[in-house]
């Protein structure tokens, strides 16, 4: 960008998603909306501001409290030329609806051999804030290794606009799962319209020490981190993720391959989660790697605000983290990676 | 879709099914010898508009919705002459060009797709009606419950059609669900419904085309429930739980036997004119399975296309 551009606008994460819609109802006008409270209510998070009024009830569809049919009706749709959104509240209602989407949705193109697709996107809401333990889990390591699927998370309203818009033009199903702490966020959103593409990580701060690798509003906790190792004069690179699956393994491996050291970071659980497969991945790519994953710890996620910030990571896990992974002496005390 | 040419399309399933099961590569395959009259009264009140969606026991419906056998036989081998080019197989036949959106073989999995796909008709200002065929163990899952409201609330075009053979796998129906009369599910929502004999070809078919003129008029989903039976175990891969004797009582009901004895009555069928048919049917079969047997099966290298 020039020096004498004028600044992009900034907008919460919330506007973000509602223009993208706004925009995507507008190019596509059989786009069909379905979600618990999305219609004149605007969604939980005024995520669907304005669109109800503007495009109408038929069009923004309010639905009963029943995930899975929710998601069957939404893929079966798409499948017969009506593409839809479905909105789940929260990410922990969208097991009530894995049936539909793991075995029909993902599926649809390939045990049809190509005769039909599922043009659908999820768009969920993962993240603890104080909701207690159905209301505050992470899942999206679980649908990462489902062929047929993708999955997307957002951590700037810039990439929720743009992962959004690309999500609405993909022909099978998309998972865009977004987050209860980044919706207050505000950031720019150039005026002109855009499109993200998928498959692509972003690298957020710049680096040599080691490789931060993460995604969703942990980006926000994994920045916090690096500036505060910054202090003590290690140099961390942060990278966005962005998209789950596909995953972007180059963008993290050439990080990493430059700094010697990845930390992933995720608030879901850390076994068989998105670090295990980016580490995995990257390790492979790179050779030698030191590797260490940062996750929630093995509990429920409480509305206990002690146990709440107990359970999910902060920066200053990803501190210690990072502090362990860099000094050989405090490494070779187990144990070697946070869990 | 009644008289001679239900007879000949239910002649046709049952010889279809009596061929793919002596087959020594047949596979996992879910027969539906026993219900040819419900698939076939059913499809009778079918359209070019509407279409079709089914449980994993498909193989009757997509025949009696007019799949090309051969396209078929291919599909339930294997072969990539099928209409999924071998990947479906039975529980995922699927020919949407042709009316048929297709089978989806968990149990309940396809009742919310079904209302999804009538809700784009209804969006799209298209005039077909969608069916859906499961059968009686998917009327204890949520999934029905949950689709007959959002369809009733939303007035979608859905016929909802309970293949009930009174059996889920090893399970007999009363020790599953409490209703007596499956019909009543759609009670609570004020919908048109109806319970008939599955073994009549003729009393589907005149229920399937009332009730899909129900919904064809904007009147909302609709409810067919057909007491009908399965004449073979639940699948190839299943005992039979069923004593000689149970199954020799549910063959004297046999929907073909039943339309071919009241064919005759009304002087529209003989003991020639039968005979034709079955060799007609057989005839048929042999055309299908020369068609499969000259469809190669895919090769490896297909493994991931059309992945997503």
């Amino acid at each position: 960008m020039s020096a004498d551009a004028p600044p992009a606008p900034r907008v919460f994460f919330r506007e973000a998603i509602a223009r993208a819609l706004a925009e995507e109802m507008a190019r596509e006008p059989r786009l069909l909306l379905l979600g618990q409270d999305i219609g004149a209510f605007g969604g939980a998070y005024r995520e669907f501001a304005g669109l109800h009024a503007r495009f109408g009830a038929a069009r923004v569809r309010d639905t009963p409290v029943a995930e899975s049919a929710m998601v069957g009706v939404a893929i079966g749709a798409a499948a017969a030329g009506t593409r839809t959104l479905v909105s789940i509240t929260y990410m922990d209602f969208l097991m009530l609806a894995l049936d539909p989407l793991v075995n029909y949705g993902a599926k649809l193109r390939y045990k049809t051999g190509g005769q039909l697709r599922a043009p659908v996107v999820v768009k969920t809401t993962a993240g603890a804030k104080g909701q207690g333990v159905a209301h505050a889990q992470c899942l999206e390591a679980w649908l990462m290794g489902v062929p047929g699927l993708k999955v997307v998370a957002p951590s700037t309203p810039a990439d929720a606009y743009g992962l959004l818009k690309s999500a609405l033009r993909e022909d099978g199903p998309v998972v865009f799962v977004d987050h209860k702490r980044l919706f207050p966020v505000a950031g720019p959103l150039p005026a002109h319209e855009h499109v993200t593409p998928f498959g692509r990580a972003q690298v957020v701060r710049d680096g040599r020490d080691v490789t931060i690798a993460t995604h969703g509003y942990m980006t926000v906790v994994a920045l916090d981190a690096a500036r505060r190792l910054a202090h003590e004069g290690v140099s961390c690179e942060v990278v966005d993720l962005r998209c789950l699956a596909p995953l972007d393994v180059g963008t993290v491996a050439a990080s990493a391959a430059r700094t010697g050291a990845l930390v992933t970071l995720e608030e879901g659980q850390p076994s068989c989660g998105v670090g295990a497969e980016v580490a995995f991945r990257v390790r492979d790519a790179v050779g030698t790697l030191r590797v260490a994953r940062v996750g929630a710890l093995p509990a429920p996620v409480s509305s206990n605000p002690v146990l709440e910030a107990a359970c999910v990571p902060d920066a200053s896990r990803v501190v210690e983290t990072v502090r362990r992974l860099l000094d050989p002496a405090r490494r070779a005390a187990p144990p070697s990676e946070e869990s | 879709m009644q008289g001679l040419e239900a007879l000949r399309a239910m002649l046709l399933i049952r010889a279809f099914e009596h061929r793919l099961l002596a087959r020594p590569d047949r596979g996992f395959q879910l027969a539906s010898s026993g219900a040819e009259a419900v698939a076939v009264g059913v499809c009778a009140a079918l359209g070019s508009d509407d279409t079709l969606l089914t449980s994993g026991r498909s193989i009757g419906p997509a025949l009696a919705r007019g799949l090309d056998p051969g396209a078929v036989m291919a599909e339930l081998l294997g072969r990539t002459g099928g209409p999924c080019r071998g990947r479906g197989g039975r529980g995922h036949l699927a020919q949407p060009a042709a009316g048929f959106f297709g089978a989806h073989a968990v149990v309940a999995g396809n009742l919310s797709v079904a209302a999804g796909v009538a809700l784009a008709m209804q969006s799209q200002s298209r005039p077909g009606v969608v069916a859906c065929l499961f059968g009686d163990g998917a009327c204890g899952s949520g999934a029905l419950h949950e689709t007959l409201n959002i369809a009733t609330l939303w007035r979608l075009p859905l016929l909802l059609v309970c293949d009930d053979n009174g059996w889920s796998v090893s399970t007999p129906r009363a020790a599953a669900l409490a209703p007596q009369r499956l019909a009543d599910f759609a009670r609570p929502f004020g919908i048109a419904s109806e319970s008939v004999d599955g073994m009549d070809v003729g009393a589907v078919a005149d229920a399937a085309r009332r009730l899909a003129a129900h919904a064809r008029a904007g009147l909302g989903p609709a409810f067919l429930e057909c007491a009908s039976a399965r004449f073979t175990p639940h699948s190839t891969a299943t005992r039979e739980t069923r004593t000689r004797a149970q199954l020799e009582a549910l063959e004297l009901r046999c929907p073909i036997r039943a339309h071919a004895g009241a064919l005759r009555a009304r002087g529209e069928l003989d003991d020639a004119a039968l005979a034709a048919l079955e060799h007609e049917a057989r005839d048929r079969v042999d055309d299908a399975v020369a068609f499969a047997e000259a469809s190669p099966m895919p090769g490896p290298e297909e493994l991931l296309d059309d992945v997503g």
